[in-house]
């Protein structure tokens, strides 16, 4: 199997008709052997009937049907689970991305990047509402996980296999993916892909509850940095903290030589240099359990690693695939 | 009343615990027994016994004895709760479909025939029935203790139960090996089902006089139901974003405390009011200790999840459907199980 194409799907049943004769008329002018994932996430109109019709019919079509709604990101991880082709492109159900990009993405993955990130350059949508946020976001995520990425929000994506096998996605970790994707030691690229307005129904998943984004991001910022080594992080966590001790401490000494008292020394600072001490200890050792818990847990990093193995010289007949 | 030899493998296996307190339990089952017989359902009957109440032991091997019917008798080893034993009833069943009951009648076995309808309907039917006692007929003091600790549930979870700790529950097979109870989530199981993607219905049932009697609990058992549905509250939403919710916790108090001092330093700035003779700096301080302390357990959370649970799949499939025809309803190989076997393969 040379590509497989995973597309969630989330209470489409107007456009999945639609989108599944666009997609096979694209994938069929590449002239590739391909595979079409359709990841039904719990819609709750007649979206599950129309994938049963298409599966009917087409032979290259498999349908993944969620109990219940799980979201984008389990969704796609769905697809990269039941995927076998060496390629993985994965797009929106709502029609927002054009299927003729995948010769585009494709080209470069050819090329020899791991990851090709769709940007909506010319996004249609509206300006306050959705560009605005989503540019901070993006921005931030950039700054934040050292993979900039202008269009984090794009689902049109494609990935070699081995990447995606590293990856794991869960709650809305579709929003970092790029990032995520990076963790493995991928090679990512961005192209600029076409993109048209909604033609059904309304946006589904929109960047709504930013401390949640926050929050994962802190995740990601700790799964990418020092996941095999989180007593640094810790110890890197716990500095502003031992800069209040310091300040604090300082402060009190100060306060007991430079004043003449006239009712006793005031106690707020010492006390001040005791919690932000507290603090600090205790940063230093939940770094320790960290480091016990990765020790005892079953992450290895050479698992994590994307490597490649060249062989040459009198051996070169015994390649190894990577 | 005569229950016949059951012949083959049971359709349906009745679990009842017993384990806190219990009633007639000869009556229970000939009660119950009679009614599945009358319904064409073969059953076998599996009593789990917690150590606490080996008292019922005598009666429930008299029973044995006397009645054709397939009747198991399964005894824990020591007071390991209603969880450990429905667990452990759940496991010994052979039957497609498994009814749990309370040791003593809660319900009325007539309203059998309308559970198995809500189940096996063509049009939608359930994974799992819960029985609703409904109306209750008990003291007003059960009803308010159950109104007041549904409420608390339902603003948590976002669910509509009226009766969850009912006894009365009706379920396939694939929905009890999933359960995986312990501690005090028996008394969840509706929620868990609801989290794992299962469909859930409440039906009314008739309550029994036998269960009347007010029930009063100590402080401790009011206190670890609270903890009980925080448990709930915090697996059924943030087992795999562990930060989410410490992370709220933790911001929500950092911040608190970072504007109380904030206050404090600009009305010294500008007020002129002192700042060291002031408690509520140290109050700030705190706070904002506990908010960081909150958010890095949170992490470490993060780190136990990505290192123990990276191959563990948050969603649920219904069905895998092949082009062409190729369509497995039912028996899917759960993620877990496939993504092991991905990463070998590739």
């Amino acid at each position: 199997m040379n590509l497989s194409i995973v597309i969630p799907l989330y209470n489409e049943e107007e456009s999945v008709d639609a989108l599944h004769a666009e997609v096979t008329a694209a994938a069929g002018r590449l002239d590739r052997e391909y595979e079409l994932i359709l990841v039904d996430d719990g819609s709750r109109d007649r979206t599950a009937e129309k994938l049963r019709a298409i599966c009917a019919r087409d032979p290259r079509v498999k349908v993944v049907r969620f109990r219940r709604n799980y979201g984008q990101s389990a969704a796609l991880q769905a697809g990269f689970d039941q995927a076998r082709g060496q390629v993985v492109i994965t797009l929106d159900g709502d029609l927002q991305n054009d299927p003729n990009d995948f010769g585009l993405l494709l080209r470069h993955i050819d090329e020899g990047y791991d990851v090709v990130c769709g940007w909506r350059r010319n996004r249609q949508d509206r300006m306050i509402s959705r560009r605005l946020p989503s540019m901070a976001a993006n921005w931030l995520i950039g700054r934040l996980t050292g993979t900039p990425i202008h269009d984090n929000g794009c689902t049109l994506k494609a990935y070699r296999l081995e990447v995606v096998r590293k990856a794991s996605l869960y709650a809305e970790m579709h929003r970092f993916l790029a990032p995520m994707m990076s963790l493995c030691g991928s090679r990512t690229r961005e192209v600029v892909v076409h993109h048209r307005a909604r033609r059904f129904g309304v946006s589904k998943y929109g960047l709504s509850r930013i401390w949640k984004v926050f929050l994962d991001l802190l995740t990601i910022k700790m799964l990418l940095g020092f996941t095999t080594r989180p007593a640094r992080w810790f110890a890197l966590l716990s500095l502003p903290f031992l800069a209040g001790t310091l300040l604090a401490f300082a402060t009190s000494v100060y306060i007991h030589f430079a004043w003449t008292p006239r009712n006793g020394y005031p106690l707020v600072f010492p006390s001040a240099t005791l919690l932000f001490a507290f603090a600090f200890a205790h940063l230093i050792v939940l770094g320790f359990l960290a480091e016990l818990i990765v020790k005892v847990g079953d992450f290895k990093e050479s698992e994590a690693v994307l490597a490649t193995v060249e062989t040459g010289g009198p051996h070169a007949d015994r390649q190894t695939a990577r | 009343m005569r229950i016949a030899r059951l012949r083959g493998e049971p359709e349906v296996s009745v679990v009842i615990p017993v384990v806190e307190r219990y009633g007639d339990l000869r009556q229970l089952y000939e009660e119950f027994a009679a009614e599945l017989e009358r319904l064409g359902r073969p059953a076998e009957f599996l009593f789990v016994v917690d150590d606490s109440q080996r008292g019922a032991l005598p009666v429930l091997r008299a029973l044995q004895e006397e009645s054709a019917g397939e009747i198991l008798i399964v005894t824990m080893g020591g007071a390991f709760g209603e969880s450990a034993a429905l667990t452990l009833g759940m496991e010994k069943a052979r039957g497609e479909t498994i009814l749990t009951l309370a040791s003593y009648f809660q319900v009325d076995p007539r309203g059998l025939a309308g559970a198995f309808d809500a189940l096996e309907r063509l049009d939608g039917g359930a994974d799992l029935v819960v029985g609703r006692r409904h109306p209750r007929i008990d003291s007003t003091f059960n009803r308010l203790q159950s109104r007041l600790f549904h409420s608390v549930v339902s603003r948590l979870t976002g669910t509509r139960f009226h009766d969850i700790s009912c006894g009365f529950k009706l379920m396939r097979r694939r929905v009890a090996r999933e359960l995986n109870l312990y501690g005090g989530l028996h008394r969840f199981v509706p929620l868990l089902a609801l989290s794992r993607g299962f469909t859930v219905k409440e039906i009314p049932l008739r309550q029994r006089d036998e269960d009347r009697g007010t029930r009063y609990h100590g402080t401790g058992a009011y206190l670890g139901r609270m903890l009980d549905i925080l448990t709930v509250f915090f697996l059924t939403r943030f087992t795999r974003t562990p930060l989410r919710f410490f992370g709220l916790l933790g911001t929500a108090l950092f911040f608190l405390g970072f504007g109380i001092d904030l206050i404090a330093v600009v009305q010294r700035a500008v007020a002129d009011q002192g700042l060291a003779d002031r408690p509520i700096l140290l109050l700030g301080v705190l706070l904002m200790v506990l908010g960081v302390q909150t958010l890095s357990l949170g992490l470490i959370g993060e780190i136990i999840i990505f290192t123990h649970a990276r191959n563990i799949r948050e969603y649920r499939v219904a069905e895998v459907i092949r082009g062409a025809g190729g369509h497995r309803p039912r028996e899917v190989p759960q993620p877990e199980a496939e993504s092991k076997k991905a990463a070998t393969a590739s």
